[in-house]
């Protein structure tokens, strides 16, 4: 399905259309449900997660416009936020990852320009992401798809907290500078 | 340079912000910038899009029935929503539902509302969205050369606006203007475009605020339907 149909589909969803939901469900859920059950582990977990995802992206599909994502980024967004959410809830203490994504409503202006998502995306970003030292690759993917704070990952490279940060923030506008090229 | 040195600081703050690495605190604060800041929501959106594609090759995996059962029982509890559009539902043929529409014209006339329907609609159309989530009537008052238009349910979506169009033979649709926030309106109709009444369609689509900005849909139509004579 293409981001045409599926953007259709979730501004259906805003007008209460069911049967677009059900598109819509019939059209994400093996690849949400592949990506929060990566993150999770355990089935019973993701299921739980999975319902409370489209949920969410029912509720909220007033809001897709206003974000600038593509709807598939839309989607694995709240997907992989809730994922994490559920993982930090788990091990304890940890911050809620927050739900911007669908949240925000702009109070000024126009949303953000349309981003072109090309096929190949995930390529061009590993490309840019071997451009980085094997570590901090590690270390952006460790916080994406296990949801590792600053504080996990300067326990995982063991150095501290200020030096993580201070690696990693180098490294994302490395990234940045790679991917605008 | 200093200048740089924020931009650059920002695309690090928007990069830490998706991929969940801030503090309570510095989320909020982020947060309460993006709500003002579009060039902070752009920085932002290009890279949860560019994050997004790290779950690409993550593979597919169906969940079970039990789950899609869970979610609809829990956002629908209402039980099954009925199948079939808006007119099939009630029952109604064309004519019975000319003839409700008609009477709906006829017998509405709430007090303190600013705007009345026709006393006698000499054609009238009935949209409404598959799901019957936005139904609007239309009915053209000779008298006064205008269309009346009454929003029964629905509205534009957040930051959208609903415009009319006509549509009449092979032309082009024309636009009547965006929906006005008020459920009833009364939209004035040039000669010319009267005489185009007759056999012409109304459409209902999904548009920027303040209207397309083409001149023609951009969006998704979402309600059809033809004028009938009454």
């Amino acid at each position: 399905m293409d981001r045409k149909e599926l953007e259709t589909l979730i501004a259906k969803c805003a007008l209460g259309d069911r049967a677009a939901f059900d598109a819509l469900y019939a059209a994400t859920s093996s690849k949400l449900f592949g990506i929060v059950l990566r993150i999770l582990k355990t089935r019973a977990e993701a299921e739980e997660v999975l319902q409370e995802v489209y949920v969410k992206i029912w509720q909220k599909s007033d809001r897709y416009a206003a974000g600038g994502f593509s709807p598939m980024t839309w989607v694995i967004t709240i997907a992989r936020n809730a994922a994490i959410d559920a993982l930090r809830r788990r091990k304890g203490g940890a911050e809620a990852l927050s739900e911007t994504v669908i949240n925000t409503v702009p109070d000024a202006g126009p949303g953000p320009e349309v981003l072109a998502v090309q096929a190949g995306e995930r390529a061009r970003l590993m490309g840019c992401m071997s451009e980085l030292e094997p570590d901090r690759a590690e270390a952006v993917q460790a916080a994406y798809l296990e949801g590792d704070s600053y504080a996990d990952l300067a326990e995982r490279y063991d150095v501290s907290i200020n030096t993580m940060r201070t690696w990693l923030r180098r490294s994302l506008l490395k990234l940045r500078e790679c991917l605008s090229r | 340079m200093s200048a740089d040195a924020d931009k650059d600081d920002d695309q690090a703050l928007a990069a830490e912000y998706a991929l969940g690495l801030m503090s309570a605190e510095e989320a909020a604060a982020f947060e309460a910038r993006l709500a003002s800041e579009p060039a902070l929501r752009t920085a932002y959106a290009q890279w949860a899009e560019n994050f997004a594609a790290m779950a690409e090759d993550i593979p597919e995996e169906t969940p079970p029935a039990r789950v899609r059962a869970k979610i609809k029982a829990q956002l629908f509890p209402d039980a099954e929503p009925q199948r079939g559009n808006w007119m099939r539902r009630f029952g109604l043929g064309a004519v019975a539902l000319a003839a409700l529409v008609a009477a709906l014209f006829l017998t509405v006339d709430l007090p303190g509302q600013g705007v009345s329907p026709p006393a006698n609609p000499v054609y009238i159309a009935d949209m409404a969205s598959d799901d019957g989530a936005l139904v609007v009537h239309a009915g053209y008052d000779a008298e006064t050369s205008e269309l009346y238009i009454k929003r029964e349910q629905g509205e534009a979506r957040s930051g959208r606006a609903l415009e009319l169009w006509l549509i009449a033979g092979e032309n082009p649709p024309v636009s009547l203007g965006v929906l006005p926030e008020d459920d009833a309106t009364r939209v004035p109709v040039t000669p010319e475009l009267a005489a185009s009444l007759e056999g012409g369609v109304l459409a209902i689509s999904d548009e920027p605020l303040g209207g397309s900005p083409t001149g023609a849909p951009t969006g998704d139509v979402l309600a059809v339907a033809p004028l009938s004579e009454v």
